[in-house]
């Protein structure tokens, strides 16, 4: 039942924090801590559907980039001052502009370790993310969308129904290929089968519009001429103001500036998006309502974000555990206490929902 | 409710109006039906009332529209959406969103209503459909008539004043038809809602219309009157209305019950008759072939070129299938498909068990049954998309289907290119499929792009294209879908034809004035299994759901068709 | 008829105010690209060079949010929505049909002949839309996504920019387009490169960017970047896009160009009075 569901967005702020957590230490038994809360939550609490599965996928995701790391490290070396020398692979010479990259030389254990804390920071942050893929329902993220999105989110809607009709239409297609005798797969095979899917696509994308139309898409609310103007002036006056802000941020003599002038800008500017949705006449059928629960989950990620902040402040040397001169990782007990806060989610939000086929057409092909 | 004022309209290029004369009034609580042949006009009537035509399609309007009083001169679709709901023929193509009760309430978050009323509405109008037990599903999961049925509620949900239809049961079985049509007649009775409808599956509708609007032919102004002397004198009609214009009854009949009040003389006249229709029926050859379908020209063709049985089930790869049954035998089978304990499993469906089944050269067979009873699967089997998990397939020469959607068979953009793929396809002689398209399509030119043919048209290229290389069995999965009287009749010729030439052809369809038509023999499948197997005449006349009309009201005589009434009146 | 038929549609129509909102969110989207190179080591970015990259994504989502905003006030019709939606949904469908062929992108070369046929206005939106409902379908929403959006939105956009787009037809569009789709699919995926690359710490690799380094040294330092992670794929998808675009590209321009002429964007509407 969709009133029984968690407020996506409170999915998305606790997997956000924890992301942010992750950022701010490069101890690898905080870091396998805070992957361990992911999945814990994850197993307990994704519904059985096509995107929960995206999980798996950005755990696979991080792996890559953390293998990724360690073969840079490998092949590329290191600045970091290494002494315990595991392989000397041979130095390839590289050309002058190549600005002191260099291929091959020594592979030390510090090296190799840096490289692995540092990626598994950056890994752990993508598994957090994909915490929040696949526990947060995409279409009914949609619905929070600002009134003045209204447009661009009905053409995201339309996507996200009709791809899996398509994909049915695909599977069709090919069938219908093979009972003419030619192969469905190769450039030929897309041609054959991709056309008819785009032609199709498109004569069904008139049909659309025109039962759009037909049913008040498009109604608009009487705008006064000065909430209008002021909406414009908002919105520009603000993304002027996030350039000069930007622009402050990269200069060595904008750093007073330019943070607070950035996000004066961006909020005249988020300001102007708010009030564009004037326009809009659209309500919401049975929204998600933003509950206890909600609180409570983006709360707890939230908490444990802050306290690792705060610790690293207090801490740095257990949160960043060296590695010249070479040191085991211990793991700090209130931080890791901390990242345990991060399980409420597992024990108050509601049981997985019963299995609803969304999208027949991804799972099986018929 | 809805007002036509001398309406005529002309499209943006087109130098003669669509429609033109157009001056009618749907008065209040009233079922409109609106029918004439194909390419008359009828989508741009219904089109002009949501405001659609001209405002979305452009074109020029003259004349006058109002709806509830709104003219749709100054008023827009979306200004009309809450006192005009409109539906079209595929409600794939109207849904926004992908769950049931969220495209209950799209129209009205677009209107702008309050959360609370949206919700009692969808609330009302999930019971008013019987759609309570779907409304978590997903819309592609749902069959034909559950959709249609969602496509209705999602535009009732404003509480319009009128609804207009277009085709909405003509893609559709008997039973999801019967399911949308309930829907509609509840509509008119207990909510007084006035309903505009087109429709071309004529048995369907015409007994629950309160006045009917003919469109006689193109740019020909319209003829409105009661359902029965409209009909009588409409150039399409249901079979009763034939049969009761052979029998000379006014006024007409329009359902099966009044015909049966009347026909008791005729039933008398006819029993005294050589009943031919219980003989032969399940004959190799039907003796009762009507003059047309023997006058067809015969392609001579050595159709016998038959090859040693081969098993599809050893065969992982069943592509170019047209070529490897190519080497000419010695004929050992007289059997056009022979299936001896077939079993096919998809994922954990069963979706055939044991299903024996022979196909002599030359035999029409009608596969019928529910939607998932297994019907388009035994003809996939049969063709090789299909790996059999049990049992065998055993084929006397090549087969050839025409699909549900016969558009998917053609992927280049003109009818020329189509042919020559086809006659590469099938390694054919360069010409074979041209010919064959100018022998049953006769004026179509060669750049024509296939998506612009008519659905009729569609599905004969589809079938020249199959037809190329000439397989002994053809198969046909809902050839009828879609099609009006006229391009049946078309269809029907053209199948008694190539029957004739001594094609054995497989239909799955429900379609059950096609099966009186055309089948010597029906099959009816239920749940993956075999239930019936007999001449046409027994297995259909026997049950309620399959009988065609003129079985219904000649019964227990068994005559299927009018045309056969006619022949044994002569 | 026939003039209007083969002119370039303009589906989406830019105002002043889209176009000017396009351009300084387009110039906030290059230095979250380019700071690498263009910030001195003085520089408040460069002092927080580890937050920077999640400073600027957050900021990118929240002004690509902005930008669409604006281009939906000036007018987002029915026909442009749904044929936004129906194209997107196309893009992402086309994508397991590529998979199974050697790793074939087929969305690419797509949204190059979008763009050129249905005008730069609609070309933004496709990319941007492309982006995201793909990003939703298959749970790939990360860091990357608004950079994602923009730069696809750039791409899509660029190629309703090219020249001639009512009269170059024919040989010379496709190889026009073949061109672009070259450079433009190469661009994306150095683009995408950039904005992953500040994730990499200077004090492990001489890859990464340092703020310490000139821009020069940075430069070399990303080119080894992009030689290391993606040189292959880009440019095999580059090579992909020309191919499909000389081989395809005709049906596809045609097959848009029908369907632009049926939806009818800008055909006339006109009443006329009842003949007495």
């Amino acid at each position: 039942m969709a009133g029984a569901q968690l407020h996506p967005g409170a999915w998305w702020l606790w997997s956000l924090a924890l992301g942010t957590a992750a950022t701010r230490t490069t101890n690898p038994l905080l870091l396998t801590l805070l992957i361990a809360t992911s999945a814990y939550v994850v197993a307990t609490c994704r519904p059985d559907s096509p995107w929960a599965r995206s999980y798996t996928a950005f755990v696979k995701l991080a792996l890559a980039v953390l293998l990724i790391r360690l073969v840079f490290a490998v092949v590329l070396g290191s600045p970091i001052p290494g002494t315990h020398v595991i392989v000397a692979l041979p130095e390839l010479p590289l050309p002058h502009w190549a600005q002191g990259i260099r291929l091959g030389g020594k592979v030390t254990v510090e090296t190799l370790l840096f490289a692995l804390y540092d990626g598994l920071r950056l890994a752990t942050l993508l598994i957090c993310v994909g915490a929040a893929n696949s526990l947060a329902n995409p279409a009914r993220l949609l619905k929070s969308l600002p009134g003045a999105l209204y447009e661009m989110g009905v053409a995201v809607v339309v996507a996200l129904t009709y791809a899996p009709h398509l994909i049915a239409d695909v599977q069709r297609l090919r069938a219908a290929r093979r009972l003419r005798g030619r192969p469905d797969t190769g450039i030929r095979g897309l041609l054959h089968i991709g056309l008819p899917v785009l032609e199709g696509a498109l004569e069904r994308s008139v049909a659309l519009a025109a039962a759009m139309d037909a049913r008040g898409y498009g109604r608009s609310a009487d705008v006064p001429a000065r909430v209008r103007r002021t909406t414009t002036a908002l919105t520009l006056g603000g993304l002027l103001g996030v350039c000069a802000g930007t622009y402050g941020l990269l200069t060595a003599e904008g750093g007073t500036y330019g943070l607070p002038v950035l996000l004066a800008g961006l909020a005249a500017a988020l300001a102007g998006l708010r009030l564009g949705g004037r326009r809009s006449l659209r309500t919401r059928y049975r929204p998600d309502r933003w509950d206890a629960r909600a609180w409570l989950v983006a709360g707890s990620g939230a908490a444990v974000a802050a306290l690792l902040a705060l610790a690293a402040t207090r801490d740095p040397a257990a949160l960043h555990p060296g590695v010249v001169p070479l040191v085991a990782p211990t793991l700090p007990l209130w931080p890791a206490a901390a990242v345990l806060l991060g399980l409420l989610p597992a024990f108050i939000s509601p049981a997985p929902q019963n299995p609803v086929p969304r999208h027949p057409a991804l799972k099986e092909p018929s | 409710m809805i007002r036509f004022e001398n309406v005529s309209v002309t499209y943006d290029g087109a130098a003669e109006p669509t429609v033109q004369g157009v001056d009618f009034e749907v008065p209040e609580g009233e079922l409109v039906l609106l029918v004439g042949p194909s390419g008359v006009g009828k989508s741009t009537v219904l089109g002009a009332v949501s405001g659609l035509v001209p405002h979305f399609t452009g074109g020029t309007l003259r004349g006058r529209v109002t709806v509830a009083g709104r003219d749709t001169r100054t008023h827009k679709p979306r200004e009309l959406a809450d006192v005009v709901g409109t539906v079209g023929q595929d409600p794939l193509s109207h849904f926004v969103t992908d769950t049931v009760e969220d495209e209950l309430a799209y129209g009205m978050e677009s209107l702008g209503l309050a959360p609370d009323v949206m919700r009692r509405r969808v609330e009302e109008t999930l019971d008013l459909l019987g759609l309570a037990d779907l409304r978590d599903r997903s819309i592609a999961t749902l069959s034909g008539g559950q959709q249609q049925r969602v496509a209705i509620g999602s535009v009732l949900t404003p509480h319009p004043r009128a609804l207009v239809l277009d085709e909405p049961t003509s893609a559709l079985d008997p039973a999801a038809a019967e399911e949308v049509l309930a829907v509609l007649q509840r509509l008119v009775h207990d909510l007084g809602t006035t309903v505009l409808l087109a429709e071309h599956r004529l048995e369907r509708v015409v007994q629950y219309a309160d006045q009917v609007v003919l469109l006689p032919s193109p740019g020909a102004a319209p003829v409105l009157g009661t359902p029965a002397d409209v009909m009588a004198v409409s150039p399409v009609y249901p079979p009763v209305v034939d049969l009761g214009r052979l029998a000379g009854w006014s006024p007409l009949p329009l359902t099966v019950r009044d015909a049966r009040r009347r026909a008791a003389d005729l039933r008398e006249q006819l029993g005294q008759r050589d009943c031919i229709a219980l003989q032969g029926r399940g004959a190799v050859v039907d003796v009762r072939l009507p003059p047309r379908g023997r006058d067809q020209p015969r392609r001579t063709r050595s159709r016998q070129q038959t090859t040693p049985p081969e098993l599809l089930g050893e065969n992982p790869t069943p592509r170019r299938w047209f070529k490897r049954r190519r080497t000419p035998t010695q004929p050992t089978s007289p059997y056009a498909a022979e299936v001896k304990a077939l079993a096919v499993t998809r994922g954990r469906v069963q979706a055939l068990r044991h299903v024996d089944l022979a196909i002599p050269l030359g035999e029409t067979v009608a596969v019928m049954g529910r939607n998932g009873a297994g019907k388009s699967t035994l003809l996939n089997t049969l063709v090789g998309l299909v790996k059999p998990s049990a049992g065998s397939v055993t084929l006397g020469g090549a087969v050839g289907l025409v699909p549900q959607e016969p558009r998917d068979l053609l992927y280049t953009d003109t009818v020329a290119d189509e042919c020559t793929a086809a006659d590469t396809d099938a390694s054919a002689a360069p010409g074979t499929c041209r010919a064959l398209v100018s022998e049953l399509l006769p004026d179509i030119p060669d750049d024509t792009h296939p998506r612009d043919l008519s659905e009729g048209q569609r599905l004969t290229l589809a079938l020249a294209v199959v037809l190329t290389a000439r397989p002994t069995l053809l198969l046909l999965d809902e050839p009828t879908r879609g099609l009006d009287y006229a391009a049946k009749a078309r269809l029907l010729t053209l199948l008694r034809g190539l029957a004739a030439e001594g094609h054995s052809i497989v239909l799955a369809t429900h379609d059950v004035e096609l099966v009186a038509e055309l089948a010597h023999r029906v099959v009816l499948l239920a749940d993956g299994e075999v239930i019936a197997d007999g001449p046409a005449a027994d297995v259909v006349v026997a049950s309620p759901s399959f009988a065609p009309q003129v079985a219904k009201i000649l019964a227990p005589q068994k005559w299927l068709t009018v045309a056969e009434v006619r022949e044994a009146l002569a | 008829m026939t003039g209007n038929a083969t002119r370039q549609a303009r589906a989406v129509r830019l105002g002043p105010r889209s176009i000017a909102a396009l351009v300084l969110v387009s110039a906030v989207g290059g230095a979250a690209l380019g700071w690498p190179f263009l910030a001195p080591p003085t520089s408040q970015v460069s002092a927080h060079a580890q937050d920077a990259p999640w400073l600027f994504t957050g900021l990118l989502l929240l002004l690509v949010a902005v930008v669409a905003a604006t281009i939906s006030e000036s007018g987002l019709g029915p026909k442009a929505v749904a044929m936004l939606g129906v194209l997107a949904a196309t893009g992402a469908a086309l994508r397991p049909l590529g998979a199974g062929t050697a790793g074939i992108e087929p969305m690419f070369f797509l949204m190059v002949l979008s763009g050129r046929v249905l005008g730069p206005g609609f070309g933004f939106a496709l990319g941007a839309v492309t982006m995201f409902a793909s990003a939703l379908l298959t749970g790939g929403v990360g860091p990357w996504m608004p950079f994602q959006m923009l730069s696809m939105g750039w791409f899509t956009m660029g190629a309703g920019l090219l020249p001639g787009p009512d009269r170059l037809r024919g040989r010379g569009e496709l190889v026009l387009l073949a061109g672009y789709g070259f450079l433009a699919a190469f661009a994306y995926g150095t683009v995408m490169n950039m904005q992953g690359w500040p994730y990499l710490d200077p004090d492990g690799s001489p890859i990464a960017p340092d703020p310490q380094a000139g821009p020069l040294a940075n430069l070399a330092r990303f080119v080894a970047y992009c030689l290391a992670t993606s040189l292959g794929w880009d440019l095999g998808r580059a090579v992909v896009t020309v191919v499909l675009t000389v081989t395809l590209g005709p049906a596809i321009l045609k097959a848009l160009r029908r369907a632009t002429r049926r939806a009818a964007f800008e055909s006339p509407v006109t009443f006329d009075a009842p003949t007495e």
